[in-house]
């Protein structure tokens, strides 16, 4: 870790608190371990943001996180202590029961403590571009995800236009697959309906996508034979040089070429002319 | 047997990771998302060994795993997710957008051999 004005010795002058349902390998990279029990994060968090503003906690209520009243008034000592403290989380926060009412906790705390130090919070992202698609979406739509176009201007609400709910409630009868492998992540409901209507994936890689769809394209691979921009997890773009060439075309290359062979036919309702035009 | 209750955290790991890019139709890949992680306590109440195969089941599905021996608290379980673990998970969001993808209750019970 990088020695600065501020933490001359680097590393030593940070502390690494990891909470965790087990032990993992991060356990012995941080300083302290505290082991949640599981489906217990939003407790332990609104614990957190109880005890740093002085209000009275149950033992008992603690108790039952899995974490001790001690552990927590340390932790609540260290934090406000700090310098500049950053929370990171991930999806044992995001995919558990509570979903986006934990990370909407842990912001609230990591909000709360700017009262007592600079306090940041930030996802940890899985492996790809998962960022990118956010950032885009963002800046193109005002949407990070769980958009739809379908009244010609972008519309926002998960559960409702998201990809899991749109696929097990049956509304889609066709599904356009860029580089992700829902056929390998998502719940069975949403893969039996894939399965069902026409689905048509581009990806470097056979998946299990590609197993149930009715047309695979093979695409080259973004950052090693194709240019692009990825999106660090801090929402820094990285621009992408290829390093090897590939006979296959980009997936933007091949989303061009089916928007240009769109534009050519007729419009899909009797009246009406034909909203999606070629690129220049 | 009766089958015994456990909470299954479907997880991510580094191997996995770079076994995506190498093709998930290898043995690698496979090996890993049916490979499943527990206590040696809970091993000895299923009376499995590692390499044992075993089923878990929710309500909406059901897969066959193996068993190896992991520091990992009792009562928990863990998997690399893959498709395996997409038979077992719940398609309703609660209207959020995400389905429940850890902390399953499910229900284990030995199997004699792989299916």
């Amino acid at each position: 870790m990088p020695k600065s004005k501020f933490l001359p010795r680097g590393r030593k002058d940070r502390t690494a608190v990891l909470v965790d349902i087990r032990p993992t390998k991060s356990a012995k990279a941080c300083d302290i371990f505290l082991q949640v029990r599981p489906g217990k994060d939003f407790e332990l968090i609104t614990i957190l943001r109880a005890l740093i503003k002085d209000q009275k906690v149950s033992e008992e209520a603690v108790a039952e996180t899995g974490v001790s009243l001690e552990q927590c008034n340390d932790l609540v000592d260290r934090m406000k202590k700090a310098k500049f403290g950053c929370m990171f989380f991930g999806m044992g926060l995001s995919m558990t029961r509570g979903k986006h009412m934990n990370s909407a906790a842990l912001l609230t705390l990591a909000t709360e403590m700017n009262a007592f130090t600079k306090f940041v919070a930030m996802p940890m992202r899985g492996h790809g571009n998962v960022t990118g698609a956010d950032v885009v979406m963002r800046w193109q739509t005002g949407y990070p995800f769980g958009i739809t176009f379908n009244r010609g201007y972008p519309r926002y609400n998960p559960g409702e236009f998201s990809t899991v709910d749109v696929l097990v409630r049956g509304d889609t009868d066709a599904a356009f697959i860029i580089g992700a492998d829902p056929g390998a992540t998502m719940p069975q409901p949403a893969i039996d309906h894939l399965a069902r209507i026409p689905t048509i994936v581009l990806d470097p890689h056979i998946t299990h996508t590609s197993k149930l769809s009715r047309v695979h394209i093979t695409t080259s691979v973004a950052g090693i034979s194709a240019p692009g921009t990825a999106y660090r997890m801090d929402e820094i773009p990285l621009p992408l040089k290829p390093a090897l060439k590939s006979p296959y075309p980009t997936d933007e290359e091949v989303v061009r070429r089916i928007k240009d062979a769109i534009a050519k036919k007729r419009f899909w309702m009797p009246e009406g002319e034909q909203m999606i035009t070629a690129q220049i | 047997m009766q089958p015994k209750k456990f909470i299954l955290n479907p997880t991510r790991t580094a191997k996995q990771g770079s076994q995506i890019n190498v093709g998930k139709f290898g043995d690698e890949y496979q090996k890993i998302v049916t490979t499943l992680e527990i206590s040696p306590a809970d091993m000895e109440s299923l009376g499995v060994a590692t390499g044992d195969s075993v089923r878990v089941s929710t309500e909406f599905g059901e897969a066959v795993f193996q068993c190896t021996e992991a520091k990992v608290p009792d009562g928990l379980l863990f998997i690399p997710y893959g498709p395996p673990t997409c038979r077992l998970m719940n398609g309703d969001t609660d209207g959020t957008g995400m389905p429940t993808s850890k902390g399953w209750e499910v229900e284990v019970v030995r199997v004699d051999a792989p299916e």
